[in-house]
């Protein structure tokens, strides 16, 4: 017999795989992908602003609204319902009883959800670049006179964009293998999950108040909540987009390295909370 | 008595409390249970519901965590991995990922166990043809019938070729015939050598399988031993004869009391309802299949 098992990447992929499969087989990956994609495309249908870039940032805050929310729900659902139904299934109980570790389960799973995200993300951030491009087209032969200086959306900052989203779903999915890993159902681990988010998204005041707080405790419970929560306005990239603004590499780069470190944080606890559950 | 044979499974004083709610109250599962089950035999484990069975199996396969005592694989400890290498596992009422064919489910477990891509096709489709569901391969899950559920269910235990095998009710809500045939793949890994700890409450099968068994009641362990052992009257003796009719069995009874023998009782041999109807559905199940062939 062997003398250990180590960690597997291979064992990683083959679950995460099966997880990518689980994902798209599901009518909820599918609805939520059209619903998006319709919503973006569903901008150039809006006629009654202005022609030239006031008209283009609208289609670009839209298409931003569209990829952030639907792409939080799909995080949020997809990562608890994956991990739910294979605990409720008892699918995991065939699974774990084969020499897996629990943390490459528990990576496999993210894996497959962080892949399903990115397809997510590069599908719907594809449709608002074919939107804006085909509409940016049009409105160039209207009003050449606005594109002097050539083609105003920055589609290098989009990709920017989509990169960062994408981080911010990861962190989302591994946040919710977190509270997924106590919680007992999967409704409780849903909406336990968006409210985290909710916070996160809020996190800013917290910055704040530690910034501005007189009390020695509640500087102290204010940084405890800036510690513990990221800040999700780090990714928050789309307002200067969308007004046209350049993206400075290092502030990419910053959001980047502070998603990374998150996730590997929240990663790192979802395994240890896992380790410790009975299936 | 424990035989001094290599042990596939050890299980020492295990006790398995479960939390009932945050205040502390507690239900015990399984209390204080030492069995051992020797390495190329057929263990049977037997119980009412709630009696400890699947909770004990779910310890020794690491899948929960014991209040105290211990358990063992071949001699690892369960709560490491590598306890669970040899190993191939059928749960109860087994529910695997439905959206998959039959073919991809053993394909993902093989890939799991570390089956080698060069050996990958040839053995999935050997233990898909093993429990006969050649034909059914290609279809999704969601399409299977509870014995063809078993029965896949079975091939991904196998599809490793693991030394010990632990199947936890393999032909619950199966019919009969179902349950025979899955009785029958169940003698071949016997034949195989292989260990093989079987959770059931189906007796009779038990009966015909094992070779040694454990009853548990209420988590605790009640009776343990050989089944023949345990099937076998001490004290009396049983004569199959033909014939014997009113006067020969009183000259038969005469001659056994004048050797100071008593004839507790003459009886006729039964055969089991179970055997009856998988004689006879068996039989019509087998000339509907050879009709469809033709």
């Amino acid at each position: 017999m062997k003398s250990t098992v180590r960690f597997s990447p291979g064992r990683v992929r083959v679950i995460a795989e099966l997880t990518v499969l689980e994902a798209v087989r599901q009518r909820l990956f599918g609805a939520l992908l059209a619903l998006a994609a319709g919503m973006i495309a569903g901008a150039l249908l809006l006629r009654e602003f202005n022609f030239g870039s006031s008209e283009l940032k609208f289609i670009t805050d839209f298409g931003f609204g569209a990829v952030t929310l639907f792409g939080t729900i799909l995080a949020v659902v997809t990562a608890a319902q994956l991990f739910f139904a294979e605990l409720e299934s008892r699918t995991a109980l065939t699974l774990l009883a084969k020499p897996v570790l629990r943390s490459e389960f528990v990576l496999g799973k993210f894996a497959g959800v962080a892949a399903v995200l990115a397809l997510f993300t590069a599908v719907t951030t594809g449709v608002l670049v074919a939107v804006l491009w085909m509409r940016e087209s049009a409105l160039r032969e209207i009003a050449p006179e606005a594109f002097e200086q050539g083609r105003l959306v920055q589609y290098g900052s989009i990709a920017a964009f989509a990169l960062l989203q994408w981080l911010k779903f990861a962190v989302v999915a591994a946040l919710t293998l977190v509270v997924a890993g106590f919680a007992h159902t999967n409704l409780y681990s849903v909406v336990l999950s968006f409210l985290v988010v909710l916070i996160c998204h809020l996190q800013y005041l917290a910055h704040e108040s530690w910034q501005k707080a007189a009390s020695g405790v509640a500087r102290i419970a204010a940084l405890l909540l800036a510690a513990v929560f990221p800040n999700f306005q780090m990714f928050n990239v789309g307002d200067r987009i969308a007004a046209g603004q350049p993206i400075d590499p290092a502030v990419l780069g910053g959001s980047a390295a502070y998603g990374g470190l998150y996730l590997a944080v929240f990663l790192v606890l979802a395994i240890h909370v896992f380790r410790r559950r009975e299936i | 008595m424990i035989p001094e044979t290599p042990l596939a499974v050890s299980i020492q004083g295990l006790t398995k409390d479960y939390l009932l709610s945050m205040r502390g109250f507690r239900v015990r599962a399984v209390d204080g249970l030492t069995l051992a089950v020797p390495d190329g035999k057929v263990f049977g484990l037997l119980g009412p519901n709630g009696s400890g069975k699947s909770t004990t199996i779910k310890v020794v396969l690491g899948l929960a965590e014991a209040t105290s005592g211990s358990t063992a694989i071949f001699g690892v400890p369960s709560g490491e991995v590598r306890s669970r290498v040899d190993v191939g596992y059928l749960p109860e009422n087994p529910n695997f990922h439905r959206f998959l064919t039959g073919r991809e489910l053993v394909t993902f477990y093989a890939r799991i166990c570390g089956v080698t891509r060069a050996r990958m096709r040839d053995r999935v489709d050997e233990v898909i043809e093993w429990v006969g569901l050649k034909d059914a391969a290609t279809r999704r899950l969601s399409t299977y019938s509870k014995g063809m559920l078993q029965r896949i269910g079975l091939a991904q235990a196998v599809v490793h070729d693991p030394r010990l095998l632990i199947l936890d009710e393999p032909t619950a809500g199966v019919d009969p015939v179902g349950s025979a045939e899955i009785g029958e793949l169940i003698l071949r890994l016997k034949a195989q050598g292989k260990t093989i700890v079987l959770s059931s409450h189906l007796l009779a099968q038990v009966e015909d399988l094992c070779d040694r068994v454990a009853i548990l009641n209420r988590g605790r362990l009640v009776l343990e031993g050989g089944v023949d052992d345990l099937v076998t009257e001490k004290g009396r003796d049983a004569l199959i004869v033909k014939g014997l009719t009113g006067p020969v069995a009183d000259d038969l009874r005469a001659w056994l009391a004048a050797r100071g023998v008593e004839l507790a009782a003459i009886e006729k041999p039964r055969t089991t309802l179970d055997r009856i109807f998988r004689e006879h559905v068996g039989a019509r199940v087998d000339a509907r299949e050879k009709e469809a062939g033709r």
